[in-house]
């Protein structure tokens, strides 16, 4: 939300929800638009962001979403706020596979694969490449290296290729040596491949 | 070859910083509104490719109102840029929200790299965005189930109908049907003059993500 919440009251008419959850700026949040929403939804619940920041928009975004689908399902109004805010959350609800929908001013619903999350994407051997990974490596040694934890050499080189395809990894040659080393996409998604999925 | 694509509002400044870093730029192509202001900025920014060497094209959306269509639009323009085999770029820093977020939602629909720059440092920043499509979520078989329902939107199909369309076995076509309509890609609807019949419906919007 911005400064003006009749942009949010067309998403609460047309949108069921049992709970709300506003995501906003310092600003908005001391702003008379916000305290006439309070007046109408007394058990709102904020987040506060800067809007001007769309990575850190989008990690608050997508942890509110988290925490909030523990307790049901997640549906997400991305028409308010800066052009940044909008855009971080249209980011997280691809990200984390939830609803969304654009209402400006009719209800547009995006096209998000509920449950499809951006987690989902990468595979134990991308992940375990990923875990290495912290600098240029000769080829051989990361394979190798990866290898030793489990993973077939065949699998290691698919997802090897694989993260290449996806962007994150690039790999060359130095004379007779074959280097692997992080592309610049590769910190943006530091966290989504190093941490070890869930069983179950 | 770089093909740069770009949103631009009125401020020329929230495009620069891409065209001045992409490596081996070939072309820019970017969207402006009709805004008095939006042209003036679109001005600046051809003077600069002019200055580079660097061919541009402004596209002027007259009319930007409905995100899928605006965003219709440019999906077609940068499948068109990918076929000729161009790297691309997008800069979605600029322009209107709605332009923007089309940007934005073709960029993560199509796996293309892109950035906005900071409103005051001017500074580039990369969105976490893979070079993969979206749609790569849905298994084939998902995807054309989901392609043939969105070109036969304004038909009627019941999974028995779909399953004879595409040559399946019922209980084939009902485990893909299940696995959309858990993704919310498709909708089974009570068939308004016939209460026992399930009718497919594929989600609004899906036309961006199979067609």
């Amino acid at each position: 939300m911005g400064f003006d919440e009749r942009h949010v009251l067309p998403s609460l008419r047309l949108l069921p929800y049992d709970r709300l959850v506003l995501v906003a700026g310092r600003e908005t949040i001391r702003s008379a638009a916000f305290r006439r929403l309070r007046a109408l939804e007394p058990a709102l619940r904020t987040v506060r962001v800067d809007p001007f920041d769309l990575m850190s928009a989008l990690e608050s975004i997508r942890e509110t979403i988290r925490s909030a689908a523990t307790d049901g399902s997640v549906r997400i109004s991305a028409s308010g706020g800066t052009k940044i805010l909008t855009n971080a959350a249209i980011l997280a609800a691809f990200q984390e596979g939830v609803e969304a929908w654009y209402c400006d001013p009719d209800p547009v619903r995006l096209p998000v694969l509920q449950g499809v999350v951006l987690d989902a994407v990468f595979s134990p051997a991308e992940r375990a490449i990923a875990r290495a990974l912290h600098g240029p490596s000769p080829h051989d040694r990361l394979v190798s290296a990866v290898a030793s934890q489990g993973f077939a050499r065949r699998t290691v080189l698919g997802a090897l290729q694989s993260l290449v395809g996806k962007g994150l990894v690039e790999i060359g040659r130095d004379g007779s040596l074959v280097w692997v080393r992080p592309s610049p996409r590769f910190a943006l998604f530091r966290d989504h491949l190093r941490q070890v999925p869930k069983k179950g | 070859m770089t093909v740069l694509f770009g949103t631009l509002g009125w401020r020329p400044q929230s495009l620069l910083p891409s065209i001045r870093s992409s490596e081996n730029l070939e072309r820019v192509v970017f969207y402006h509104s009709d805004h008095a202001k939006s042209r003036e900025a679109r001005a600046k920014v051809m003077e600069f490719c002019r200055s580079l060497g660097v061919a541009a094209s402004a596209v002027e959306v007259s009319d930007a109102f409905d995100l899928l269509h605006v965003a219709g639009q440019i999906r077609a323009d940068v499948r068109k840029e990918r076929l000729a085999g161009s790297d691309l770029r997008f800069n979605i820093a600029g322009g209107t929200r709605l332009m923007s977020s089309a940007a934005l939602l073709v960029c993560i629909l199509e796996g293309i790299p892109a950035t906005y720059v900071h409103d005051e440092t001017y500074q580039e920043i990369p969105l976490p965005l893979l070079r993969i499509s979206y749609g790569a979520g849905l298994t084939a078989k998902q995807r054309e189930v989901l392609s043939f329902l969105v070109r036969n939107r304004d038909k009627d199909f019941t999974e028995t109908a779909l399953a004879k369309a595409l040559g399946v076995h019922k209980a084939t076509m009902n485990h893909h049907v299940r696995e959309l309509e858990a993704k919310r890609a498709v909708a089974r609807l009570r068939d308004p003059t016939d209460a026992r019949r399930l009718i497919v419906k594929p989600a609004p919007g899906m036309e961006l993500l199979v067609g």
